[in-house]
């Protein structure tokens, strides 16, 4: 798998925001939680990008922030390939029946608006760290299933496949040592850009009110919160916002841009 | 022709109803009884099957549904448990909102995306912007691009209003000054997404014959790039935008969240947080249904601009 000059800016996005999430309790200055009375205040020498409405240090929320965001933009991709690999790989392989059965689910679910769909869902389970990885990932299987069946359809014509069945070996073998190998790295790649992905989903979902309930730290919430002040703090909204901008740009760059 | 569309509609007809049969029940079993919605956890139990006999709420769930549907399709979708409004009201009023801003929103992408991405003059630096711009679109948030939009042009210059809505009947001027923000945040992701399909496509059309022909008779690049790279690169971007109007509700609720727009996003967060069941139902049925006739539009139109792709 070759790199190119963009995904190493990526790569170099995500290392740093997972060392945030890692070293969080290291390297934010305050407990992110702990409220004072200096509240709305700019930024500062004490809170380098100011205070929010409960007098909480904005940069010791951000820094904590990120391990909601990576958790659920890995948690979510994760779940989307656990459900979207085996059965774009069971429609590619075995084509026919299973596929004509799979192939409208999978249309029809990539057509559906994804955030209406994880709005709806929210609404109803209720929003919680383990609800939104499951809700994320529900609603993200089908552009994997879909990029995993293509690459399926595509692999099976190869010689070596139909080799390894005049040598006696059973589908399921077939598809977990020949097929899968060689989608992985495709696969690897979107997921990648699946965790952008997440990451816009489940901030957007905070941004409408659905999101990780407080005093957990959370990106997208701090959004919110903080354009209700954006005339007398606009850090409050904008800091949350670029490292959002940021750490999704990471994950997006590392996945478009691997050969 | 004609057969294939109504094969296409029988299979519509069925896709809709297991689609909004899916809503419905996923949304009354999990979201509990509408009576406790209406009235809160701790009412009585008589108040509760009060309500549930006004209204039938005690009935099999799949008769409900029945009911439900054969009223939605007279286009009597009940009252809103907050505003007691007729929900189908409420709706009228608030479609044309979104829909307005779906329209320029995706009719901006498109323009930006095909003319912006054709200007063979403008060289590295316009291609550079244009391939940055790109990626701000697809990878920042709408919300954000949103706030970012209010405190720049708003809240920092004071050039347009920072949210709010006034209809074309209070002045033309003012509307489109309300309009300029939320288009141009909804548009951004669109206009990223237009311009990778297009790009490719563009690249394609360069390796055909005509190009080399059309260069060889000693047209200009900028006549060569207008008309003969882009007519044969532009029709996959035209199917994509009719497919991207279901996925464009999720940002037109964000959208017209961010910038207060009375349309059908705020219409169905507001029901969302307010536990209003029967506008919820109906926004979430309007958005499924929408989803599938567009896709079918988009279908249909791609078979007409090129006719070797057949329905059947």
């Amino acid at each position: 798998m070759i790199l190119k000059p963009p995904a190493w800016i990526g790569l170099a996005i995500i290392v740093l925001v997972a060392i945030c999430a890692a070293a969080a309790s290291v390297l934010a200055p305050v407990d992110p939680t702990r409220s004072s009375v200096f509240f709305l205040q700019g930024p500062s020498q004490q809170h380098l990008l100011g205070t929010d409405e409960l007098g909480r240090d904005i940069l010791s929320r951000i820094i904590y922030g990120a391990r909601t965001s990576l958790l659920i933009g890995a948690g979510a991709a994760l779940v989307a390939v656990l459900i979207g690999a085996p059965i774009g790989l069971a429609a590619g392989y075995f084509r026919g029946k299973i596929d004509i059965v799979i192939l409208p689910i999978i249309d029809l679910f990539i057509a559906l608006p994804g955030l209406v769909l994880a709005l709806i869902i929210t609404v109803m389970v209720g929003p919680s760290l383990l609800n939104l990885v499951l809700i994320l990932g529900f609603v993200m299987w089908p552009t994997i299933a879909r990029l995993v069946r293509g690459q399926t359809l595509a692999t099976r014509e190869h010689a070596f496949i139909e080799a390894a069945r005049a040598a006696g070996g059973g589908s399921f073998w077939i598809i977990r040592r020949h097929v899968w190998p060689n989608i992985m790295r495709v696969v690897a790649a979107q997921f990648a850009v699946t965790v952008s992905f997440a990451i816009i989903t489940s901030a957007s979902l905070s941004f409408l009110g659905l999101g990780i309930p407080p005093p957990t730290p959370d990106w997208g919430s701090m959004v919110r919160s903080g354009f209700d002040f954006i005339a007398v703090n606009p850090s409050m909204s904008l800091a949350p916002s670029a490292a959002i901008a940021l750490t999704v740009l990471g994950f997006y760059l590392l996945g478009t841009s691997v050969e | 022709m004609i057969t294939a569309i109504i094969r296409r509609v029988l299979l519509a007809i069925p896709t809709i109803l297991a689609l909004t049969a899916l809503l419905f029940f996923s949304v009354t079993l999990v979201l509990g009884s509408p009576a406790t919605m209406m009235l809160g956890e701790d009412a009585s139990p008589r108040a509760i099957a009060e309500i549930n006999a006004r209204y039938g709420f005690d009935r099999p769930a799949y008769v409900q549904y029945i009911d439900w549907m054969s009223r939605a399709l007279q286009g009597d979708f009940g009252r809103s448990f907050t505003s007691q409004e007729p929900v189908a009201r409420s709706i009228a009023a608030a479609l044309p909102v979104t829909i307005e801003l779906a329209l320029w929103s995706i009719g901006l992408a498109a323009l930006a995306a095909t003319v912006l991405n054709t200007l063979p003059a403008g060289g590295r630096l316009l291609r550079t912007t244009v391939v940055a711009l790109n990626l701000v679109g697809i990878t920042i948030p709408n919300f954000i691009l949103g706030i970012g939009f209010i405190f720049v042009l708003s809240v920092s210059l004071g050039w347009l209003p920072s949210t709010g809505w006034v209809p074309w009947s209070d002045g033309a001027l003012a509307h489109v000054r309300h309009m300029i923000m939320p288009v141009l945040t909804l548009s951004a992701y669109y206009f990223g997404a237009f311009s990778l399909v297009y790009r490719a496509e563009l690249k394609d059309a360069y390796s055909k014959l005509y190009i080399r022909t059309a260069r060889a008779k000693g047209l200009s690049e900028g006549k060569v790039a207008f008309k003969h790279a882009l007519p044969n690169a532009v029709l996959p971007v035209i199917t994509f935008a009719g497919l991207s109007m279901g996925h464009l509700m999720g940002g037109a609720i964000v959208t017209e969240t961010v910038f207060s727009m009375p349309g059908i996003g705020r219409l169905f967060v507001g029901a969302i947080a307010g536990r209003d069941f029967p506008v919820m139902l109906a926004v979430g049925m309007l958005i499924v249904v929408g989803v599938v006739v567009m896709n079918f539009i988009a279908d249909l139109l791609y078979t007409v601009v090129n006719p070797q792709i057949s329905l059947e």
